[in-house]
């Protein structure tokens, strides 16, 4: 990894070829490959993590212009967040590019820019999956004296999603964990998992919904049970640990609710969204869902009927732990105004800003002090609970191809889950792929 | 004047296909910081003797064999239809288009939700008429994901096949009907003896168009099951290969592989197909 290796740089990443136009193969094969020429020789500009630290007080006095870059804008938080920064900051014109309208297409367009070594965004919004990638490429700027200058006022489970190789990548900006939203006048609020499971499977309108397609969704639903059972998938050395009882004893749980219908088998097709509506049409007792989902269930006619629970815990073994979410800004190694980069961040982590975040945007602060403010409660009732979740919550494994890992986990859950492979097949690919995915690191 | 657009067409095409087919030769991930290593036709030894390629291989033909040959058949009705004289025929003819216009990822969420157990209309219809496929977890289910991939690329695409063969249905010349009305030939028979014949070429034609899409099919399986319950097809491997997982050199191995199948099936129509395709081309301008 510390060799890095001089060869042609070219602007342009990989990008999928998915023309369905007359246009014909030679277009297609074309674009493919047009993409593709792109990938060649990307040496990273310092490999491994040895970047100059970032001093917080370089933010101070900042001027000029400055760029973020991130996913779609859904609630507004980044423009508003961006105007407010403006204000306070007379000196800086900050802007917001979209780079995609979703997590994968985002990612895809940051790592182009990054390979290029381009400077056209200072930060970048990066989901907490990324950090591992993206530091060991040597894309980003070591931001540890930033956000160890925060740290005491930010829940320290979001500042986990930072770390990779003992510092920080990044700064949290906000963070989102599991809830589980249920009907208070069928079901009771949920202590641990077999205790829900148990409820639901009692009447056909008291099922549970989660997400289980075969997708990165189902990966977060998983290691939420696993992660509560006392299972891990790999340590802190990268060795792979998921073949063990706990994988297992939460695999054929999972199967089981499908099979007796704590769970309804349609959830095999479900993402957060569908998750949400089929809840919505009032047949089911539990939904495990993020917490954007409470706004849009108040505004249907099961406003007053549902309560907000933090996600339980496996056996009543420990309290309940689940996965955070969340995105993080990384300041870029390629940075044009690293200056006003660090002022962004400053302001952005602030526990006042963090307050507006929650109260403004319905959006998970990754401050502790937000979810005991009372303006807070007043629009984010379950706080409380989600706060909770919050603090309970693990990281994903953390590794530079964690994309492949969770395609070992997701694909190998949803065979047993769907019928289609036993727990032991599911355990033993599951480990073996994860193997193979980190050999190829 | 020739030259520069040849130039232009190398940089455009040529080049970038070698590239790629270089890339594919090599071992080389993007998580390595720009490490390549040389590796020869080892990425395509590993693809050919494992078992994703094949796998994706047979869905992707199960897939384009189903839903091309459901498209010949309706959008032959469909342009027989539409070449009746009637009122309106040409609002209609642009109207059938309107699927083919939609952007296929947006129809997709649109099939997705159609076919949700709990909140979608197709499967309240089948429960509350006690149809077979009550009941059934569509998208979650082996063999019923792909029919409804198959359904929704068959709605989204038929009329674009309809389109063509209406065009060669015009080219038919209502001589050849009148001859065949002297003849005594019934409504069937006509359409068997005459009609069919000399649609041939325009058929086949539709279904080349529509095989080389079909085996290219990303996004309908993308959005509707992400490759689960046997839709993974060859586009959507290389794509994980190439973009989740970042292995440029694998990734690319599995496109020019994806690249070389779409080229032996046009080469197989074009040569086997019957009916020449130049000529309707030509009647075509």
């Amino acid at each position: 990894m510390d060799t890095a290796l001089t060869s042609p740089s070219s602007p342009n990443g990989p990008r999928r070829a998915k023309s369905r136009s007359l246009a014909g193969i030679i277009a297609a094969a074309g674009a493919l490959a047009l993409g593709l020429s792109g990938c060649g020789g990307t040496a990273a500009p310092s490999a491994g993590p040895s970047a100059p630290v970032v001093d917080p007080a370089s933010g101070k006095g900042a001027s000029g212009s400055l760029s973020i870059c991130g996913g779609r804008d859904s609630v507004g938080l980044y423009k508003g967040t961006i105007d407010a920064f403006m204000k306070a900051n007379p000196g800086i014109t900050a802007k917001y590019t979209v780079l995609g309208a979703t997590t994968d297409e985002s990612r895809t367009q940051a790592v182009q820019r990054l390979q290029a070594k381009s400077g056209e965004c200072d930060l970048y919004l990066t989901d907490v999956t990324w950090t591992p990638e993206f530091a060991s490429q040597g894309w980003l700027q070591d931001m540890t004296k930033v956000t160890d200058a925060v740290k005491g006022t930010l829940i320290s489970s979001t500042v986990a999603t930072t770390q990779y190789k003992g510092k920080s990548w990044a700064t949290p900006f906000y963070t989102n964990a599991g809830l589980i939203y249920y009907a208070k006048d069928k079901v009771a609020k949920p202590e641990t998992w077999q205790q829900l499971y148990t409820e639901a499977a009692k009447s056909p309108g008291n099922g549970v919904v989660y997400q289980a397609k075969q997708y990165e969704g189902l990966t977060v639903n998983f290691l939420e049970l696993l992660y509560s059972a006392g299972g891990d998938v790999i340590d802190d050395k990268g060795n792979v640990k998921v073949d063990s009882s706990e994988t297992r004893k939460v695999l054929d749980f999972m199967a089981q609710g499908i099979k007796n219908g704590s769970a309804d088998r349609a959830v095999l097709t479900y993402d957060e969204n569908a998750t949400r509506l089929a809840y919505e049409s009032g047949k089911f007792g539990y939904q495990r869902n993020w917490p954007n989902v409470y706004g849009q269930l108040n505004a249907t006619p099961l406003k007053d009927t549902f309560g907000v629970a933090p996600l339980p815990s496996f056996d009543g073994k420990s309290s309940g732990s689940g996965v955070l979410g969340g995105w993080n800004l990384a300041l870029s190694a390629f940075a044009s105004n690293p200056g006003a980069a660090v002022a962004f961040v400053n302001f952005e982590s602030s526990p006042d800003w963090q307050k507006h975040v929650a109260m403004d945007y319905s959006q998970a602060p990754a401050g502790e002090g937000a979810y005991s403010d009372p303006e807070v409660l007043a629009k984010m009732p379950f706080a409380k609970e989600l706060l909770v979740s919050v603090k309970g919550a693990k990281p994903r494994p953390v590794s530079p191809v964690y994309a492949q890992i969770s395609a070992a986990i997701n694909k190998n859950v949803y065979a047993v889950l769907s019928g289609a492979s036993t727990t032991e097949d599911a355990v033993k690919n599951m480990a073996d792929q994860m193997k193979t995915a980190q050999a190829s690191f | 004047m020739t030259a520069p657009a040849l130039i232009l067409m190398a940089l455009v095409a040529a080049v970038p296909i070698c590239y790629a087919i270089w890339l594919s030769l090599n071992q080389y991930s993007l998580l390595q910081a720009g490490l390549s290593r040389f590796v020869g036709l080892g990425n395509y030894v590993e693809a050919l003797t494992g078992q994703d390629w094949w796998k994706a291989f047979g869905q992707t033909f199960l897939f384009a064999a189903c839903s091309v040959a459901l498209e010949m058949v309706l959008g032959t009705g469909m342009a027989l239809l539409l070449n009746l004289a009637f009122r309106g025929r040409a609002v209609l003819r642009t109207v059938v288009l309107v699927p083919y216009a939609i952007i296929t990822v947006v129809s997709a969420i649109t099939w997705q939700t159609m076919f949700d157990p709990t909140t979608g209309f197709i499967p309240q219809i089948l429960t509350a008429l006690h149809l077979p496929g009550a009941g059934v977890v569509w998208l979650g289910e082996q063999g019923y994901a792909m029919a409804v991939i198959v359904m929704a690329d068959v709605w989204k695409t038929t009329p674009f096949a309809a389109l063509i063969i209406l065009a060669g249905l015009q080219a038919i010349s209502q001589e050849t009907y009148e001859a065949a009305e002297l003849d005594g030939a019934g409504r069937w028979k006509t359409f068997v003896n005459v009609t069919l014949p000399l649609l041939r070429p325009a058929i086949v034609l539709a279904a080349i168009f529509r095989t080389l899409d079909a085996l290219r099919i990303f996004d309908l399986p993308f959005v509707l099951t992400h490759g689960a319950n046997g839709t993974q097809s060859m586009s959507m491997l290389a794509y994980s290969e190439l973009n989740e997982n970042r292995l440029v050199g694998q990734g690319s191995a599995l496109s020019i592989l994806t690249f070389l199948t779409v080229m032996i099936v046009s080469a197989v129509y074009i040569r086997f197909g019957g009916g020449n395709i130049r000529d309707i081309a030509r009647e075509d301008r």
